[in-house]
C-alpha cells in the first residue's frame, strides 16, 4: 500500500458524545478501488466512524484525509463540510425523498452540481439501468418496495460519480433472500465502477462475503484488520474469534513444545491437544476452534483425535449442527448434510493443529 | 461550516427574543404580586407577601373553583371515556367519521358553548325553558347560570380533550396482550378487569388530572355564566380585582401566580403518572385493537356517540342560528319574527365591524410571522446540536403553564410601565398572541420535524447540497404540511382568543371574542348570537382547510 496514495486515511480518530466515547483512537488506510468493511456489534463505533468520514459527525480529535487532502483535523482546525468532500453514502433507512419521483431522487446530486439537462438525463438513465430500475424513473418514490428503495438509493449514490462510496448497513432492512441477492449485486457494481467503498455492517457473513478487507471493531477500538480469510482463520482476539463465525472456546494451559514444532495444550478437562504456535505473538489460555473445521470421522494427518458422543443433532439444511460431548468439553460441530449421525452415536472427533488458535 | 456560523448567531438571538417575550411579563407579575403598597406605582414602594395571605382569608372562591372544576372533570372524563371506548373498541357503523367529528367540540370553544347554552337554558328566556314553561311547569327546567351550568359547558368542551388522551392510551395497547389472556383461558370479563383496565388506567388517570388542571385556569364559561349570578371562581375574581376601583393588581397577580403554581403542580403530576404507570402500552406504535362485535347493542352505542356530538356542537349551533335570525329569541312558532337585523347591526355597529377586521388581521399576521420564527426554533431545538436547546424549549413552553388570563394581566402591567406607547394598540395584542401561541406552534411543528427522518437531510448534504439548498429542496417541502397546519392552528387560536385580549384590548383595538362577551353582558342575546356565529364560521372554515391538509398528508396533525 506504500506505493499508492491511500484514498482514505483515518488517524487517531476519537469521537465523544458528552462523556461517552464512541470511537476511541482508531486509524486505518483504504486503497483506491478497495472495499473495506467496518464490522462489529451495535454500539462499537462503526457507524460513527463512517459518519465522521462523511462529515456528518464532528470528531473530538484525530485526522481524516480523502485523496491526500485533510478534510478533518482538530490540530489544523480543518473541517470540510459534508457537501464539499466528494463522498457519497447509502443510508440504512435509504433516505429516499418521498416528495420526489425516482428520477428526481437520482438526479439530485447532478443537479446540485449544475450538470446540463442532457447529462442529467443520460446519467440517471445509465445508473437506473445499472440497478435494474430503468422502468421506474417517473414513479413517485413514496410507494416503492424495500428492495426497490434500496436500488434507488444506490443509484442516487453513484449517479454523480463520487470518489468514495459509504454504505451504512444498507441491507439490514431487507429480508434474508433479497439481502443475499443484493450482496452479490453490490459487490458486482463496486468492482465494475472500481469505486473505493467503506461498508458498515454487523452481519459477519455479509462482511466476509463482500469485502477486500475487514476491520473488526469493538467498544470504539479496532480488534483486527485483515482479509476475510485472515479474520476467519487467524482471529487476533477472543472477541474476533467469537464474533466472526462459529467457534468453540476451549480453556486450558500451554505445557510446552511438541516434537514437530507445535505446542502442547492441556485442556481443563485433562486432554492434551497439539496446536500451532500463536501468530499474533501473545498466547493466552484459550484455544478457539471453528465448528466447521472439526471432523467427526477419522481423518488423515489430524494430530488431535478425541472420542465423542453426539448429544444433539440439528438439521439446518445447508449443514448439520451437532453438539458433541467429549473429554475436551461440549463441542459445536458443523458438518455437511451428507455426514449424518444419529443422536447418541459414538464419533471420532478430529481436527488439525493449524485450526487451533491460541488466544 | 457556514451553517454553523449562522446557527451560532441565530440561536442566542432567538433565545434572547423569546426570553424577553416570555419572562418580561412574568417578572412584572411576580413583582406586582409582592406589592403591598400603592398598587398603581411601579416599582413597588412596599413589598411583602400580604397579597398571598389575603387569598386564604376568603376561601369561598377557592372552594368554588375546586368544586366546579372537580365536577366538570368527572363529567368530562366520563364523556371522554365512553366516547373513547365506543370509538376504539366497538364495531359501530360510521366509526371513522365519528372519530373525525370528535374534534369539533374542541373548536366550539367554551365561550361559544357558554353563549349557546345561555340561549338554550337561560332562566325564563332560554329556549328549552320556554318550552318547559309552555308545557305548564312554573319553574325553569334548568338554570344554566349556576355552578352546575358552568361545569356542564366546560365538561362538553374538555370532553374531547379527555377523549383524545384516553383513546390514545386505548389505541396504543397491543391487542396481543388481551389475546394472550384469552388464550391462557381467561373469560372476556376477567380479561377486561385484569388486563384491559390496568393497562388503560394510567391513561385515564393522567387525562383526569390534565383536564382538571385546564379547568382550574378556564375563564370563558365562568365569565359568561357566573358573573350575572355573582358566582366567582379564581379566574373571574382575578378579572374582578382588576376592575375594582382602584384596580387591585397586586391581589390579582398573587391570585394568578398561585393559580399557575397549582396548575404546574397538577400537570407535573399528570406527566409523572403517565410516565410511571404506562407499562409497555406506550411503544409509540399505534395498534388498532380488534373491535368487539356487539350485535344489536351497536345502534344504542352509536346513538350515544352521536349524542355527544349533537349536544356539544349541533344543538348549540342550531340554537345560536335560530336566535341570530330572530327579533326576539323564542321557539314558540306563533311568536317567531325572523330578521337579518342582527347581522346588519353586527356589521354596522361602530365598534364591531372593526373588531372582526382586527381579529382577522391579527390572526393572519401572527400566524404568518409566527410560523417561520417557530419553525426555525423547532428545527434548532429538535435537529441541531446547539447548546441550550433544552432551555429554549422550556422557555417557549412556559406560557402553556400560565393561564391566558394571568399572562394577559402580566402583559398589561408590563407594557403600561414601558415608555413605548403600544398599550391599547394592535401591536401589543399581536405580541401577546405570538407569546401565548408559541407553545401551540412549537408542538405542532415539532411533531412534523421529528417525523422527518434525519437521514433525509443528511443525504442531501452527502449528495453535495449546501445547507440553504438542502433547506429549500428537502427540508421545507417535507415540512410544508406541518407548517400549514401550524399556520391554521395559530390563526384559529388568534381569532377566538379571549383571556389575553380582555386585558389588552383598547378602544381602538377591539377584537371579536371580548366584543361578543361585552355585547352579551350589555345588550341583546340575539345580536351576540349573530356575532358568535360569524366568529364560529371563521374558525370552522379554517378547521375545514386544516382537515383537508391533514387528510392529504395522511397524518394526524391536530
Amino acid at each position: 500500500m506504500s506505493a499508492v496514495q491511500p484514498r482514505i486515511e483515518v488517524r487517531d480518530l476519537v469521537v465523544k458524545y458528552g462523556d461517552a466515547t464512541a470511537v476511541d483512537g482508531i486509524g486505518f488506510d483504504i486503497a483506491p478501488g478497495e472495499l473495506v468493511t467496518l464490522l462489529g456489534p451495535s454500539g462499537c463505533g462503526k457507524t460513527t466512524t463512517l459518519r465522521s468520514i462523511a462529515g456528518l459527525e464532528n470528531p473530538s480529535s484525530g485526522t481524516i484525509r480523502l485523496n491526500g487532502q485533510t478534510v478533518w483535523s482538530n490540530t489544523e482546525r480543518r473541517n470540510v463540510p459534508t457537501e464539499k468532500r466528494g463522498v457519497s453514502m447509502v443510508f440504512q433507512s435509504y433516505a429516499i425523498w418521498p416528495h420526489m419521483t425516482v428520477f428526481e431522487n437520482v438526479a439530485y446530486g447532478l443537479r446540485v452540481r449544475k450538470a446540463p439537462q442532457s447529462e442529467v438525463a443520460s446519467n440517471v438513465t445509465r445508473v437506473l439501468e445499472m440497478v435494474q430500475m430503468h422502468g421506474y424513473a417517473d414513479r413517485p418514490s413514496s410507494n416503492l418496495s424495500g428492495g426497490q428503495q434500496q436500488r434507488v438509493a444506490v443509484a442516487r449514490a453513484i449517479a454523480f460519480s463520487p470518489n468514495v462510496l459509504l454504505f451504512d448497513e444498507p441491507l439490514s432492512n431487507l429480508d434474508a433472500k433479497l439481502r443475499a441477492e443484493m450482496r452479490v449485486e453490490l459487490r458486482e457494481l463496486q468492482r465494475r465502477l472500481d469505486i473505493t467503498s467503506v461498508y458498515v455492517t454487523h452481519d459477519q457473513e455479509e462482511a466476509l462475503a463482500i469485502s477486500d478487507r475487514v476491520i473488526v471493531m469493538s467498544k470504539g477500538k479496532i480488534e483486527q484488520i485483515g482479509s476475510p480469510e485472515e479474520i476467519y482463520n487467524r482471529p487476533a482476539s477472543l472477541f474476533v474469534a467469537d464474533f466472526v463465525g462459529a467457534a468453540n472456546m476451549i480453556a486450558g494451559t500451554v505445557k510446552g513444545p511438541s516434537q514437530d514444532g507445535n505446542l502442547l495444550f492441556e485442556t481443563a478437562g485433562g486432554v492434551t491437544l497439539e496446536i500451532e504456535p500463536p501468530h499474533h505473538g501473545r498466547g493466552g489460555n484459550t484455544v478457539a476452534l471453528r465448528s466447521s473445521y472439526i471432523h467427526l470421522a477419522p481423518t488423515l494427518g489430524a494430530h488431535n483425535k478425541i472420542a465423542g458422543t453426539i448429544h444433539r443433532r440439528m438439521f439446518h439444511g445447508d449443514f448439520i449442527q451437532y453438539v458433541v460431548d467429549s473429554p475436551a468439553g461440549q463441542l459445536i460441530v458443523r458438518r455437511p448434510p451428507t455426514e449424518s449421525y444419529a443422536e447418541g452415536s459414538s464419533v471420532d472427533v478430529s481436527f488439525l493443529p493449524t485450526h487451533c488458535i491460541l488466544l | 461550516m457556514r451553517s454553523q456560523g449562522i446557527e451560532k448567531w441565530i440561536a442566542p438571538l432567538l433565545l434572547l427574543f423569546c426570553g424577553v417575550l416570555v419572562l418580561y411579563p412574568l417578572v412584572y407579575l411576580v413583582t406586582e404580586s409582592l406589592n403591598i403598597g400603592d398598587a398603581q406605582t411601579f416599582p413597588p414602594e412596599e413589598m411583602g407577601i400580604g397579597n398571598y395571605t389575603e387569598l386564604f382569608e376568603e376561601p369561598k372562591v377557592i372552594f368554588n373553583t375546586l368544586w366546579v372544576a372537580g365536577f366538570a372533570t368527572v363529567l368530562a372524563v366520563t364523556f371522554g371515556f365512553i366516547q373513547a371506548w365506543i370509538l376504539t373498541r366497538t364495531a359501530i357503523p360510521g366509526r371513522a367519521r365519528l372519530e373525525r367529528l370528535m374534534q369539533l367540540p374542541y373548536y366550539m370553544t367554551p365561550l361559544i358553548g357558554a353563549l349557546s347554552w345561555g340561549v338554550l337554558l337561560g332562566p325564563k328566556t332560554g329556549l328549552v325553558n320556554q318550552v318547559w314553561r309552555s308545557l305548564g311547569f312554573t319553574s325553569d327546567f334548568f338554570n344554566i347560570y349556576s355552578p352546575w351550568g358552568i361545569a356542564w359547558v366546560m365538561a362538553l368542551f374538555e370532553g374531547t380533550v379527555a377523549f383524545v388522551m384516553i383513546s390514545a392510551s386505548m389505541k396504543s395497547m397491543d391487542p396481543s396482550l388481551e389475546e394472550s389472556s384469552r388464550v391462557l383461558g381467561a373469560s372476556k370479563l376477567r380479561t377486561a378487569l385484569r388486563i384491559t383496565l390496568p393497562m388503560v388506567a394510567p391513561g385515564v388517570l393522567s387525562a383526569t388530572i390534565f383536564v382538571f388542571a385546564e379547568m382550574l385556569g378556564s375563564f370563558a364559561a365562568a365569565f359568561v355564566l357566573g358573573i350575572p349570578g355573582r358566582f366567582f371562581v379564581v379566574t373571574t375574581s382575578i378579572w374582578e380585582a382588576t376592575l375594582s376601583f382602584p384596580p387591585d393588581y397586586g391581589r390579582a397577580a398573587a391570585m394568578g401566580l398561585s393559580l399557575s403554581g397549582a396548575m404546574v403542580l397538577t400537570l407535573g403530576a399528570a406527566k409523572f403518572i403517565m410516565r410511571k404507570g404506562s407499562y409497555a402500552t406506550i411503544s409509540g406504535k399505534a395498534f388498532r385493537p380488534r373491535p368487539m362485535e356487539i350485535g344489536p347493542m351497536r345502534w344504542m352505542l352509536m346513538a350515544i356517540a352521536w349524542g355527544y356530538i349533537i349536544v356539544s356542537v349541533m344543538l348549540p349551533l342550531m340554537a345560536l342560528t335560530l336566535t341570530s335570525f330572530e327579533r326576539f329569541a323564542t321557539v314558540i312558532v306563533s311568536q317567531m319574527q325572523f330578521t337579518f337585523d342582527n347581522y346588519q347591526t353586527a356589521m354596522a355597529m361602530g365598534s364591531l365591524a372593526p373588531a372582526f377586521a382586527n381579529s382577522l388581521t391579527l390572526g393572519v399576521v401572527v400566524a404568518t410571522l409566527g410560523v417561520p420564527t417557530i419553525g426555525v426554533l423547532a428545527w434548532i431545538i429538535y435537529r441541531s446540536r446547539m447548546p441550550a436547546r433544552g432551555a429554549m424549549e422550556f422557555l417557549i413552553m412556559v406560557p402553556q403553564a400560565v393561564p391566558r388570563l394571568v399572562f394577559g394581566l402580566g402583559l398589561l402591567w408590563a407594557w403600561i410601565n414601558i415608555p413605548i406607547p403600544i398599550y391599547g394598540t394592535l401591536w401589543l395584542l399581536g405580541i401577546a398572541y405570538f407569546t401565548v401561541f408559541m407553545p401551540l406552534g412549537l408542538r405542532t411543528i415539532a411533531g412534523v420535524v421529528m417525523q422527518v427522518d434525519k437521514s433525509l437531510e443528511e443525504c442531501a448534504r452527502v449528495c453535495g447540497a449546501a445547507w440553504t439548498y438542502q433547506m429549500r429542496t428537502i427540508t421545507l417541502p417535507l415540512l410544508r404540511p406541518g407548517l400549514i397546519a401550524a399556520w391554521l392552528l395559530i390563526f384559529i387560536a388568534s381569532v377566538r382568543e379571549l383571556g389575553v385580549s380582555v386585558f389588552l384590548m383598547g378602544p381602538n383595538s377591539k377584537v371579536v371574542a371580548p366584543a361578543i362577551v361585552n355585547s352579551w353582558l350589555s345588550s341583546s342575546s340575539e345580536l351576540s348570537a349573530a356575532m358568535a356565529l360569524m366568529q364560529t364560521a371563521m374558525v370552522f372554515i379554517a378547521v375545514a382547510v386544516l382537515f383537508r391538509v391533514a387528510r392529504r398528508v395522511g397524518g394526524d396533525v391536530v
